[in-house]
């Protein structure tokens, strides 16, 4: 074997080596255990702590506006659908309450007419005409919407 | 001594492309019996038949666009709140008696989707829900160069976003247009199916808010979820089914004019 020829195998072998000592130093350990990606972004993945708690954790302490809630129309509207978390994930509803105002265009979100609503059992109505400057709540208890406040 | 030397040169010439050629020939002989060895390896990977393939159910029929699981999207997963960084939205489409369909979904349907044809020139009026549609044939997750988009062993397409360079093919692979590019984080995100809900056991956090179960959520395997009983009640179809992508989100109720 001529010497040319020779540093031009021994080269091409130290690069193999060096490819592959790069590329077993740069691979994450879990690579490849499930397939063609990290194995630890599925844990990853399921460290965030919810925002959204459940009506449960709800119930826990308004056991009795969950309940009147229940036996009303609004039984399949979740508590959290219409008051949302205004806090961060790792901390309770006590120090920022998630109140709402009630207000017309709030209530329209399901209850404004339109022509995909139609049809689907939710009660239609055009906001202008229906008493249009007062919020929804002065009049109507939204956790049973047909008890009519006096 | 010149011809000569010329002649063995072409009698090593021959012989060495002789010997190639063979060589070419054994080798794809012999490849098609490999194939069966490395097959017999693949069998013997982890067994995912005993976890959850979660899946998701729209009901067309029963969505009234009224925008609650975009902005329950948005507040869980700390999406972006301008109005072009979505993982769920909610779209209205509107067939108008000359044929016409009109698409509108401002800010992804959050505060309510308005109607914004006259009533006398609507043929018919739907609300749509979009989502990521978690292919088990992504397109996403054969164009990412990197392995940083994947199936998980329970069926949700995720990002490892530590893993992610930013490329963005993903978002141009995805037929449903439902990846964008996080302008925080700076790699591709999008919707996980609530991940860090659904392994605790909660539902994702659009189906939870959802006033008239709109969206059914559950695990595919499981015959007494909710979502086998959604699919068993109702005659369901996937999104773009000709780009074969095998999807686990089933709309129930959806007309042609969807794309």
């Amino acid at each position: 074997m001529s010497k040319l020829i020779f540093r031009l195998f021994f080269s091409f072998l130290v690069f193999v080596g060096v490819f592959i000592l790069i590329q077993n130093y740069l691979t994450p350990s879990s690579f490849g255990k499930y397939g063609h990606y990290r194995a630890d972004a599925i844990e990853e993945a399921k460290v965030i702590t919810p925002y959204f708690k459940g009506e449960e954790k709800c119930a826990s302490c308004h056991q009795d506006i969950y309940d009147l809630k229940y036996s009303d129309l609004h039984s399949e509207v979740r508590c959290e659908s219409c008051h949302p978390p205004k806090i961060t994930a790792a901390t309770e509803c006590e120090i920022l309450p998630p109140i709402i105002e009630g207000s017309i265009e709030f209530c329209g979100q399901c209850h404004a007419i339109n022509a995909g609503r139609l049809k689907k059992g939710v009660p239609q109505l055009d906001i202008e005409e229906h008493e249009g400057s007062q919020n929804c709540i002065e009049c109507h208890n939204s956790h049973a919407p047909w008890e009519l406040k006096e | 001594m010149g011809t000569k030397r010329i002649r063995e040169n072409r009698r090593n010439f021959f012989k060495s492309t002789i010997a190639l050629i063979g060589g070419v020939i054994t080798y794809s002989l012999i490849k098609p019996i490999e194939v069966f060895a490395q097959a017999k390896e693949e069998e013997s990977k982890e067994d995912t038949s005993n976890l959850p393939l979660w899946g998701m159910g729209v009901d067309i029929e029963s969505c009234v666009g009224c925008g609650k699981c975009v902005e329950a999207c948005k507040i869980e997963n700390n999406v972006p709140k301008e109005p072009f960084y979505f993982r769920t939205w909610v779209e209205q489409y509107t067939v108008k008696n000359d044929g016409e369909v009109k698409i509108e979904s401002p800010n992804g349907g959050i505060g309510g989707l308005k109607q914004s044809v006259p009533s006398k020139d609507i043929f018919k009026s739907f609300m749509v829900p979009k989502l990521c549609n978690h292919c088990s044939e992504a397109p996403c997750v054969q164009a990412c160069p990197v392995g940083a988009t994947f199936i998980s062993p329970d069926g949700v397409v995720l990002v490892d976003e530590s893993y992610c360079i930013g490329c963005s093919y993903c978002i141009q692979a995805c037929p449903y247009g439902a990846r964008f590019m996080n302008p925080f984080t700076k790699v591709a995100d999008k919707c996980t199916f609530c991940y860090h809900r659904i392994t605790k056991g909660l539902d994702p956090a659009c189906v939870e808010v959802c006033p008239t179960d709109a969206r059914i959520f559950g695990d595919l395997r499981d015959k007494k979820s909710d979502l086998v009983k959604f699919l068993q009640k109702n005659q369901t179809q996937l999104l773009k089914p000709h780009l074969n992508t095998h999807s686990r989100v089933f709309y129930h109720g959806i007309s042609s004019e969807v794309k």
